[in-house]
Order: structure tokens, then C-alpha cells, then sequence
């Protein structure tokens, strides 16, 4: 995927420098940009530090499974299926703890796994409700702190940077109860498999 | 709108003060080496992320330089401004759904080239917090299980990711408006 928008980009901007005469510009922006991926990856290197290690306290001390178990209860409405044959249950909590806190790479082996145990026993190679509620859940989560756009937004000499963090909380909010909401309705529309 | 103000200024040295709090007074284990060893993890997955990056925002640099971004903003402009949308974000809202590290280069590149604190700059920076790669998400979700049929999972995502273009659009024009 990335080698393909890499590829993709390269040539038509190319092409397009050529026809409308501009190749000077071109390579300013092949020298820029390389240069540019090093202080890109230099601002985010210590929020991103930061930021895993607070998480790492977080989960050793138990507030990840703390937060696991005021969850269970409300996904217990989201997640219908699972939670009354409690299969994959405990996985989904933990996918969607992780996915809370922000914690994406901890997510996406979690969910790897709720979605193996949802599959068990299965022979359809159609998803289930809860599975398809778990991928939107996956892609519209709610953000508590934005670090890695904070972090950009500080290396760039931004003057707006914690202000945002309460929009960032009423839209990433929003989309996911909408795609929580919209999930369930058309679930029960179009019924189980 | 004070008390917004507030909660977004105490929100990160809540965070800071709950983690001090439990270093200083943890004592069954030494929390500090967790935090090391998690800002350890944190060094190495960004560092791995530059080989990736390089290639990106070479190429979006290139995308931009070239011209070939303003001519096609220019040419959408009257139809996003006529639906409410900064047309200069077009570029975030092609590559947000398919990967994670490409629309992180259009994101750095809207924000030097129409400023950090512009109405793109803010409007593209909710977005990229509030909304994921969800056709990749969708794609390695289901990558290990035989299931082929994802079946409403692509339409309710892509529906959640227009309205989330939309609603930072409203959101950055109020924030601007408060600032």
C-alpha cells in the first residue's frame, strides 16, 4: 500500500512538473523533503518516548485493567453476541481499552485476537455484527490526548497546540458514537451470521 | 468556554501528576524502569518509522512543489467551498483512509505550507487525530481469519470519516472564531 502511494505520487508529480515547465521546483522539493523526514521524525521522537513510558506505567499499575472493568459493562450493549456466549469478550475489552488510551500498536494484535476468537467454530467467510463493530470501533476511536499532532503541530513553532485538545474530544467523540449507533441499527436491519 | 479552556489546559499535567504519583509512591515494583523501559519502546518504533517517512515526504514534497496540489485544489475549490470544506486539506482527505504514515507527510505539508494555526492547518490537524486508516484497519483486521465479506464494515466507515471531515470543519472554524 505505501510502496504503491509512494510510486504513485513520484510519477504524476513528475509528469506534471514537465508539462507545465516547473522541474527547478521538483528538486527543491526532493532535497526539502529529505531533509525534512528527519526533523518530522526528531519533533515527534520525544512526545512518542514520553508517551509509551506514561502508558507503560499505566499498565503496570493496573489502571488499564481498571479501566477494562468500567468498560465491560457498557460493551456489553455493543457487542451483544460476544458478551452472551462470552466468547472473545475479555479480548474485546482490552482491544477497545488500548484503543482508548491511544495505545494503537498495543490494539491491533488485541484485536487480531478477539476477532480469531469470535471466528472460532465458524465455517461463513462473512463477518459477524460484532466483528464489524469492532473494525469500525478500531478506525473511530475516541482520542483522549492527541500526542503525535501535538507534538508536529510543537516542532513547527505552532501557537495553537493544547487548545485543541477539547474539539479533538467532541469530534473523535461524536464519529464514534455515530459509527457505534450506525453499526448496531443497520445490524439489527440486516440481522446476524 | 472558560471551563473548556481550563479542562484542555489541565488534561496533559493530570496525566503527568497521576503517573509522578504513582512512580513516587508505587511500592511493590519500581514503576520509573516500566516508564523506561516504555520510552525505550517509544524511541525505537518512532525511529523505525523514518525509513518510511523519508520516502513519503519526499514524495509529497515532490507532489507540492511540482505545482501539481494547487492546481488541483484550484480546480475543487468552488465545489469544497460551495459544501463548506478548506480545499487545501484535499490532499489529507485522499490518503487518511489508506496509510497512516502517508497522511502524516501530507499533514506536516499542510501545515508549513498554509501555517500551523490557519483554519487547513487546525482543520487538518482534528482530523488527523479524530479519524484512522480505516480501509487499511479493515484490511488487517480481517487478514488473519478466512473472512472475505466485511459486508456494512466499509460503508458505515467511510460515512463516520466524511462526517468527521465535516465536523472538524465546523469545530476549527468555532475554535478559530473563540481564539
Amino acid at each position: 500500500m505505501i510502496g504503491k502511494c509512494f510510486g504513485i505520487i513520484c510519477i504524476i508529480s513528475i509528469l506534471f512538473a514537465i508539462f507545465s515547465g516547473n522541474i527547478e521546483g521538483i528538486n527543491d522539493g526532493i532535497i526539502r523533503g529529505a531533509s525534512k523526514s528527519v526533523t518530522t521524525i526528531i519533533s515527534m521522537l520525544g512526545m512518542m518516548a514520553f508517551w509509551q513510558g506514561v502508558m507503560a506505567v499505566f499498565e503496570k499499575s493496573g489502571i488499564i485493567s481498571l479501566l477494562a472493568k468500567v468498560l465491560k459493562p457498557i460493551l456489553k450493549f455493543v457487542f451483544p453476541r460476544a458478551f452472551r456466549e462470552s466468547k472473545g469478550d475479555n479480548e474485546i475489552t482490552a482491544c477497545v481499552s488500548a484503543n482508548l488510551l491511544g495505545i494503537a500498536n498495543a490494539s491491533t494484535p488485541l484485536a487480531l485476537s478477539a476477532i480469531e476468537r469470535l471466528n472460532e467454530g465458524r465455517e461463513s467467510d462473512k463477518a459477524t455484527n460484532d466483528m464489524i463493530m469492532l473494525a469500525v470501533l478500531g478506525s473511530s476511536s475516541f482520542c483522549l490526548i492527541p500526542t503525535t499532532i501535538i507534538a508536529i503541530r510543537a516542532g513547527l513553532g505552532a501557537v495553537v497546540i493544547y487548545e485543541l485538545i477539547i474539539p479533538v474530544w467532541i469530534v473523535s467523540g461524536t464519529c464514534m458514537l455515530v459509527g457505534i449507533f450506525l453499526s448496531r441499527i443497520i445490524g439489527k436491519i440486516c440481522g446476524d451470521t | 468556554m472558560e471551563i473548556l479552556k481550563k479542562i484542555s489546559l489541565f488534561t496533559l499535567p493530570c496525566v503527568v501528576f497521576l503517573v509522578a504519583i504513582i512512580v513516587l509512591f508505587g511500592r511493590k515494583r519500581n514503576y520509573f524502569s516500566f516508564f523506561l523501559d516504555g520510552a525505550k519502546a517509544g524511541m525505537k518504533s518512532a525511529v523505525s518509522l523514518l525509513p518510511t517517512m523519508c520516502a513519503l515526504i519526499v514524495s509529497v514534497s515532490m507532489l507540492t512543489s511540482s505545482g501539481l496540489c494547487d492546481y488541483i485544489c484550484s480546480l475543487l475549490a468552488p465545489f469544497f467551498e460551495k459544501i463548506g470544506l478548506p480545499s487545501e486539506i484535499f490532499p489529507l482527505i485522499l490518503i487518511r483512509p489508506f496509510s497512516g504514515s502517508g497522511a502524516l507527510a501530507v499533514f506536516e505539508q499542510i501545515l508549513s505550507k498554509y501555517g500551523t494555526d490557519s483554519l487547513p492547518g487546525i482543520c487538518a490537524s482534528i482530523i488527523m487525530a479524530s479519524s484512522d486508516t480505516f480501509v487499511y484497519v479493515i484490511c488487517i483486521y480481517f487478514s488473519t481469519t478466512k473472512i472475505k465479506k466485511t459486508r456494512y464494515a466499509l460503508p458505515v466507515c467511510l460515512f463516520v470519516s466524511v462526517l468527521c471531515i465535516f465536523l472538524s470543519t465546523i469545530v476549527s472554524r468555532v475554535l478559530l472564531n473563540i481564539l
